[in-house]
């Protein structure tokens, strides 16, 4: 990590059956890369979304090669993000794909939001 | 029967239920049950269990929210078998079906704050509902063969409260991840 300029964010939302991804520079105020969604084929949702995720990953990371990024810190949102199987793998498919194609993955923070009123559940309650 | 109604907050789950128990109640049935074919099912409002016997173990300062003491839940449960459970916990519980009721996000924050939650509360529960998180976790402990995704945006109470009862009464077929509100997030 000897060059801050070459790292970036990759925000991964992850939901049910579709995975979007936006890369911004490290204060997050620069959109450098941005992804329109890889949605999953509903017949055949648990092989497809993380294909679909992957795919989608592929495509911002030549992207984001390309803008000279070297390095992605990684935040993720959603039911696949807290790295244990759920309906929604998109997040780790995503992670994976950046990896391959040569981007170094620095920090992975899990920033899922949680439902809440008066009440909510415990963390790691959700997910499952 | 166990049913269990959840739903990200401001998605209608006590709306609804009311509007269900309010049939049931003109067909004079007490208020609080509902009598679906040969079942009658008791009516849990579980926010209000956690919050009469204090069921939780801290409170989430941040979110001025209490964190539910997942296995005192579970005990005060236990044998309550005819019951319909209302509460965005009642998926983590176990139960015959599940509706998870649904609201297109900002719909959803504008339900939130028009209800006087605060702004930082509509967003993230906005937030949650556009990446499905409950939803997913319905699935994840139940199964899709249990799920009933009920879409609200633009329906009544009163065409929730028939969507629930279809669910009830077995008339509905599960179903899950037919919305996609990922559109709110980009
Ligand atoms: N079907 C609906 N259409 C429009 N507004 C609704 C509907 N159901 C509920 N609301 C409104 O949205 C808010 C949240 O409803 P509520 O039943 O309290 O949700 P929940 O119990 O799921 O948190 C309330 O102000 C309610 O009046
Ligand atoms: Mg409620």
């Amino acid at each position: 990590m000897a060059d801050d300029d070459k790292w970036g964010v990759a925000h991964v939302h992850a939901s049910f059956n579709n995975t979007i991804m936006t890369v911004t520079d490290l204060t997050g105020a620069e959109t450098i890369a941005k992804s329109s969604g890889g949605t999953a084929v509903k017949q055949n949702r648990d092989e497809a979304s993380p294909y679909a995720a992957m795919q989608m990953a592929e495509g911002v990371a030549e992207e984001v090669k390309a803008a000279g990024i070297t390095g992605l810190h990684v935040r993720v949102r959603g039911p696949g993000g807290n790295l244990q199987k759920s309906p929604g793998p998109g997040a780790q498919a995503t992670i994976r794909a950046l990896a391959r194609s040569g981007i170094e993955i620095g920090r992975i923070e899990d920033v899922t939001p949680i439902p809440h009123d008066g009440s909510r559940a415990p963390k790691g309650k959700g997910g499952y | 029967m166990r049913v269990a109604v959840t739903g990200t907050p401001g998605t209608g789950k006590t709306t609804a239920t009311d509007a269900l128990a309010a049939r049931a109640a003109a067909d004079d049935s007490p208020s609080d049950r509902l009598s679906v074919g040969d079942s009658t099912l008791k009516i849990v409002h579980l926010n209000e269990v956690l919050e009469d016997e204090a069921l939780y173990t801290e409170v989430d300062e941040d979110r001025q929210s209490k964190v539910a003491d997942m296995d005192a839940l579970e005990a005060w449960l236990e044998g309550r078998d005819d019951v319909l459970i209302e509460s965005h916990l009642a998926h983590h519980f176990a139960a015959d079906r599940v509706a998870v009721l649904r609201c297109e996000p900002e719909t959803l924050e504008t339900r939130l704050t028009d209800r006087g939650e605060t702004a930082a509360k509509a967003s993230e529960n906005a937030e949650s509902e556009a990446l499905d998180v409950i939803l997913g976790e319905a699935v994840d402990r139940h199964g899709l063969e249990s799920v009933y995704e009920i879409d609200t945006t633009n329906r009544t109470p009163e065409e929730v409260a028939s969507a629930l009862e279809a669910v009830v009464t077995g008339e509905r077929e599960p179903s899950a991840g037919e919305v996609d509100f990922v559109g709110y997030l980009a």
